[in-house]
């Protein structure tokens, strides 16, 4: 009688651990439904258990972390090219409009959050580094008008972030070394042999983003996806995305010293993207209007700005 | 109570036990610091800070945010990007087939690109500005005063019918 109840409850314990299998199972196929659309078979719930439980291979893969240090860096070098324009009252301003507009995009929270910085140049244009660094030239601030148009811009980065356009630009076989080495090297601090081959990476990785986000540009797909989640995440914030609009018209016809430099080097022609963005706005189902308590704050901000 | 029933409770005990802990959805912090707010809005109040690598229980979830519980017991919202599930792989168990470790592994051990790697190729590049990016960092948007700009501004939530 006691051994037979012993093995019931054994019984019972297994056909729970049992479901609770078969209730993962079928979980991980409801969702590949879910993405795929479709009907899933068992070989495809195999090789989705594989990629799940699969070692790291791609950008996506990179962490948080690892995407912060990356972003210091790439700032760090920014830094050294560009003088910080010191204003303090200016500066806080362009972090409350560009954290207003990143707290409404997909990633509202990065590693270390969203931090602005404007630079002491005429030079016009505005960058991104990975994990929520962004830089904005004075420039560039001179050619805004209102709140509006500054908020659309800082939308832009924000959504260079958001999507990971600074990790995409780097080249896959560095992600795989890179990824080889940190797999397997089990002590948290590295020896000097591994550190050393680590940071030769790291420096290739940082070149490979340099080279699009200062030299020549993000790919053009990546410009016109930013400027469509500068409408959708600008729009979301409340601002006039018109205001993204009205930026692309000031740069259309500009005949200044400053032209064939920063944003003009950087990005796919004004025109180009205003007829995308354009058909971007068209597709809002409504859209917040320019309001004069934004545009007098923005015109008090902006008197310091020499 | 006879041994055998003693014995039955238990296992029933431990059984609930594996399957509450399976049916828990936990997450992982995976950003610096963040906040579980009070309601799923960046400038609710906070009722607790977590720091990365803390797991906490999920709750629920809504737009973007989940309701969670902390390992004090603390309930509040946390944004979805602050935060990874758990994964639970089979992979796990025999450590010896692999050559590399998940992104989950590393955040967790904080190994990877980090301060070690940092440190090296700082002292290759001796004439990049980190002093200026911890600089940077340190422009800090208050969450209070992010709220009064948005209101002021009559942003987001403040913005009223379109």
């Amino acid at each position: 009688m006691r051994s037979s109840r012993v093995r019931s409850i054994v019984l019972t314990s297994g056909a729970v651990a049992l479901s609770m299998f078969l209730m993962t199972c079928s979980t991980v196929q409801e969702q590949i439904g879910t993405i795929t659309g479709g009907k899933v078979t068992s070989s495809d719930v195999e090789t989705a258990t594989k990629v799940t439980k699969a070692v790291r291979n791609s950008f996506a893969d990179i962490t948080e972390e690892e995407e912060y240090y990356i972003g210091r860096a790439v700032s760090a070098m920014i830094l050294s090219r560009y003088p910080v324009y010191k204003n303090e009252a200016l500066t806080q301003y362009v972090n409350y409009v560009g954290n207003a507009t990143a707290i409404h995009s997909d990633r509202p929270e990065t590693y270390a959050g969203y931090h602005f910085l404007i630079l002491d140049t005429e030079e016009v244009n505005a960058m991104a580094a990975p994990g929520g660094f962004i830089f904005i030239t004075k420039g560039l601030l001179k050619r805004c008008r209102n709140e509006e148009m500054l908020g659309c811009i800082l939308a832009h980065e924000v959504g260079h972030v958001t999507a990971k356009h600074g990790l995409q630009s780097i080249k896959k076989s560095r992600l795989i070394d890179a990824f080889t080495i940190i797999g397997q090297e089990a002590v948290k601090r590295y020896g000097p042999e591994k550190l050393a081959k680590l940071t030769d990476i790291f420096e290739e990785v940082l070149g490979d983003i340099a080279e699009k986000l200062i030299e020549r540009g993000y790919d053009r797909k990546y410009e016109y996806e930013a400027d469509k989640l500068s409408v959708q995440i600008a729009n979301h914030t409340g601002y006039d995305v018109n205001g993204l609009l009205d930026f692309l018209d000031t740069m259309v016809d500009d005949t200044s010293t400053e032209s064939g430099k920063g944003w003009f080097k950087t990005h796919p022609s004004a025109k180009d993207r205003m007829g995308r963005a354009e058909k971007e706005i068209s597709s809002l189902a409504s859209a917040p209007s320019e309001k004069t308590e934004r545009t007098d704050r923005f015109q008090n901000a902006m008197k310091s700005l020499n | 109570m006879n041994k055998s029933s003693r014995l039955k409770g238990i296992l029933i005990g431990v059984a609930i036990l594996f399957v509450a802990v399976l049916l828990a959805e936990n997450l992982i912090v995976k950003v610096q610091t963040t906040s579980v707010r009070k309601e799923p809005k960046f400038y609710s109040p906070a009722v607790a800070t977590l720091v990365a690598g803390e797991t906490i229980t999920q709750i629920s979830a809504q737009a973007g945010w989940f309701k969670v519980k902390t390992s004090k017991g603390v309930e509040g919202w946390i944004h979805s990007s602050a935060v990874q599930s758990k994964s639970f792989t089979l992979a796990a168990i025999d450590k010896s087939l692999k050559t590399q470790a998940t992104a989950e592994e590393v955040a967790l051990a904080g190994k990877g690109f980090n301060k070690q790697v940092e440190e090296e190729y700082k002292s290759r590049n001796k004439e990049l500005s980190f002093a200026e990016v911890d600089r940077m960092l340190r422009i800090i948007v208050k969450t209070e005063e992010l709220r009064k700009f948005l209101e002021n501004g009559k942003l987001g939530e403040f913005g009223g019918p379109r």
